[in-house]
């Protein structure tokens, strides 16, 4: 059954978002991302599975230049979005972070109003022209991320009294309100519970219709459920990268095979 | 082998069975050195907390007794002749003291207090202020003469050091200023209605005075002095010292520099007050050319010994701040500053203030410096008309002054010294409530 859901939805080409080659990242000394390329298509989610310290979540951070915060990181190679090389001098990271919205391991909502934990994004970059503007603009955001009819009576309470799944749902909603091209989510599950789980799962499923949404996650359910393409990374390397019907089916590697079947990990 | 075991050799191997109604000898030594740890604590909370009531005990005891004062009420005809004639005199005030004198003598008279003593020695029962402050009335108030006032005089200092228990009669043997008689006296006059003793709002709001009347001495231009300096050190250490520690903490990279500096300012928090002292007087008085004894001076030194402590609350507070909030403002396009000033900041801004309000009531209390810039002042007149009316003026500060008063001979100055440290206590006392009270609001601020 699942088998022929997935490859049912492996769809035609689509253009290429992200290109990443020959990316190579330290930490100090260590070297935690070994010439990685790969290339990310638009409105597709694609989801990076490996085992813990493997550098998916490390990967991910160089999409949005998150790493440019860790003063020992050092980043080399090309990721191109749209043709454009974000690591040119000429980026500013501030901009680049406008439009590759992330969402984090843990729900890190701003300790304000849900209403305004929406409407900073907009707020800095000057989305919004007036006040109904705004409104507009956060119902939006809310109702994307799927946490409008929950909140809509209470935008005025802090984003920190939800619980785990529904501030998680919130700062996606914060996430996508900057009207971001690309969303990056760090295993936006692992800190909830199953069914608000599910619950983010069918909002990313969601979400591909508008950005391309790349997710990193230890759960190798959850990658087969939401994603189109998935790749694999183990120690710093990424060993795999396809359709993700193909790496759980089919896989030609015999790491991610052993990891698949979890012999690895 | 030990004799324990070879015993338990002797014995039948029992089954080794253990009840939980009986505690095994590892559990009991374990209780008791629980139970004797707490005891431990609970002794050293209970000794510190006797040492508390003690000093508190030490200091109102000794302390509220400054607060009242003795005072005699004598009605003072200012005849027009008279107040002309000492206005000419080449000594005013002895000529006014005169007339207050035998001002004294007759209301004595009048409520049939007899004594043998002449005016002269019947005054020493007075404070040596009272003719200036009599002749201060009459230039203030020239309509008034011609008729009759009624003049509060402060008590000499040693009757009213008889009035709260400090004089007694033996002590007034070798006392050159008064006498038994006097005493006598006093205790009639008291009975009579016109000695006696209330609250002195002189002491709160008054200026100091010389080393022979200490009825007249208040800390009131210290206070002021006091104010000015916080006032320096709030506007120059908060801004300062939050705009390096969001530089320090948010922007400076981590190298070598930014390594020493940290390590200056730690150990900057723990160099010896009188060291700030010294520099104040190096950099800002003799290298500067500030005044001496100006609160600019004394503020400007108390900034560079609150700056350490501000840096160091400052920068705790804001690595209090989860990450998690920077990586969030960061994750949506906020720029490093947007980051800080939007989120961090709001966040920390209790720890920051506390820890302004705590350095601010450290920079209060401090001495030693102080002494080095010549914060000890004597000013005898009180704002505005006094001296000590600005930023450069000369003036003293409260713990300058209680330090001043404490070292003076007369016991009297001592009695004052502990009331002004009453006066101190409740000013660190409101600042640490008003910390307090601002930590609440902001934090309750979503």
């Amino acid at each position: 059954m699942d088998d022929l859901r997935l490859t049912e939805r492996s769809v035609d080409q689509k253009e290429i978002k992200i290109s990443a080659s020959n990316v190579q990242v330290y930490y100090g000394e260590t070297h935690a991302i070994r010439d990685v390329s790969v290339e990310i298509e638009d409105k597709t989610v694609t989801a990076f599975i490996g085992p813990s310290g493997c550098g998916k979540s490390t990967f991910l951070r160089c999409i949005n230049r998150m790493n440019d915060t860790i003063d020992t990181a050092r980043v080399s190679g090309d990721i191109l979005i749209d043709g454009e090389d974000i690591y040119d001098k000429r980026v500013d990271p501030v901009q680049l972070r406008a439009k590759v919205g992330m969402v984090f391991q843990k729900p890190n909502p701003f300790p304000k109003s849900i209403y305004d934990n929406v409407a900073y994004g907009p707020r800095i970059h000057g989305l919004a022209r007036n006040k109904a503007d705004l409104d507009d603009i956060v119902e939006r955001a809310l109702r994307r991320g799927a946490i409008w009819n929950e909140v809509k009576d209470r935008l005025t309470a802090p984003g920190t009294g939800l619980s785990g799944g529904q501030q998680q749902r919130l700062c996606i909603a914060r996430a996508v309100a900057t009207e971001p091209e690309v969303l990056l989510m760090d295993e936006p599950c692992s800190a909830l519970d199953p069914i608000a789980t599910g619950q983010v799962e069918e909002l990313i499923d969601e979400l591909r219709e508008s950005y391309s949404v790349v997710i990193v996650t230890h759960s190798m359910q959850q990658a087969a459920r939401v994603s189109q393409k998935t790749a694999f990374f183990h120690l710093g390397n990424m060993v795999e990268f396809g359709e993700t019907g193909k790496i759980f089916t089919n896989p030609e590697d015999s790491r991610t095979e052993s990891y698949i079947s979890g012999r690895i990990g | 082998m030990t004799d324990a075991s070879a015993a338990s050799a002797a014995a039948p191997p029992a089954v080794r069975k253990s009840s939980l109604h009986q505690l095994d000898a590892r559990t009991k030594k374990r209780n008791a050195s629980e139970a004797r740890f707490k005891a431990y604590g609970l002794g050293a909370v209970l000794i510190g907390v006797a040492f508390l009531v003690a000093l508190l005990y030490a200091i109102i005891s000794n302390g509220t007794p400054a607060f009242t004062q003795t005072f005699v009420t004598v009605e003072v005809p200012l005849e027009p002749e008279a107040v002309e004639a000492a206005e000419a005199s080449f000594v005013k005030t002895s000529a006014y003291r005169e007339i207050i004198y035998t001002a004294l003598a007759e209301r004595l008279a009048e409520a049939g207090i007899e004594t043998d003593m002449g005016p002269e020695e019947l005054g020493q029962i007075l404070s040596s202020s009272e003719a200036g402050q009599m002749r201060e009335f009459v230039l203030a108030n020239p309509d008034r003469v011609g008729g009759t006032v009624e003049f509060r005089f402060f008590a000499s200092s040693r009757v009213d050091g008889y009035s709260k228990g400090r004089v007694t009669r033996e002590s007034l043997a070798r006392d050159n200023n008064l006498s038994a008689a006097h005493l006598d006296l006093v205790d009639r006059m008291e009975a009579a209605g016109i000695v006696e003793r209330s609250f002195n709002w002189d002491f709160i709001f008054g200026a100091d005075a010389s080393d022979s009347r200490p009825e007249q001495a208040g800390i009131g231009v210290a206070m002021l002095g006091s104010l000015f300096m916080m006032f320096v050190v709030l506007f120059l250490a908060l801004p300062i010292g939050v705009a390096a520690s969001i530089y320090l903490e948010e922007f400076a990279p981590r190298n070598r520099w930014t390594d020493l500096i940290e390590v200056n300012i730690s150990n900057l928090a723990a160099v010896p007050s009188i060291v700030f002292g010294i520099l104040g007087l190096a950099a800002f008085i003799q290298f500067g050319g500030l005044p001496q004894s100006a609160p600019l001076v004394g503020g400007l030194v108390l900034t560079l010994m609150t700056l350490p402590t501000i840096i160091i609350s400052t920068r705790a507070s804001l690595q209090s701040v989860p990450p998690s909030i920077r990586a969030a403002a960061l994750g949506v396009g906020a720029s490093k500053m947007q980051s800080v000033f939007h989120h961090v900041l709001p966040l920390a801004m209790p720890g920051i203030l506390t820890g302004t309000i705590i350095g601010l009531a450290q920079a209060l209390g401090e001495t030693a410096p102080l002494l080095l810039i010549g914060m000890v002042g004597y000013i005898a007149t009180n704002y505005p008309d006094g001296v000590a009316s600005g930023f450069l003026d000369p003036n003293s500060a409260m713990p300058a002054q209680i330090y001043e008063w404490a070292k003076r001979a007369d016991p009297a100055f001592y009695e004052r010294a502990w009331g002004g440290i009453i006066i101190l206590l409740l000013f660190l006392m409101t600042m640490n409530i008003v910390a307090i009270l601002l930590r609440r609001r902001f934090e309750r601020r979503w």
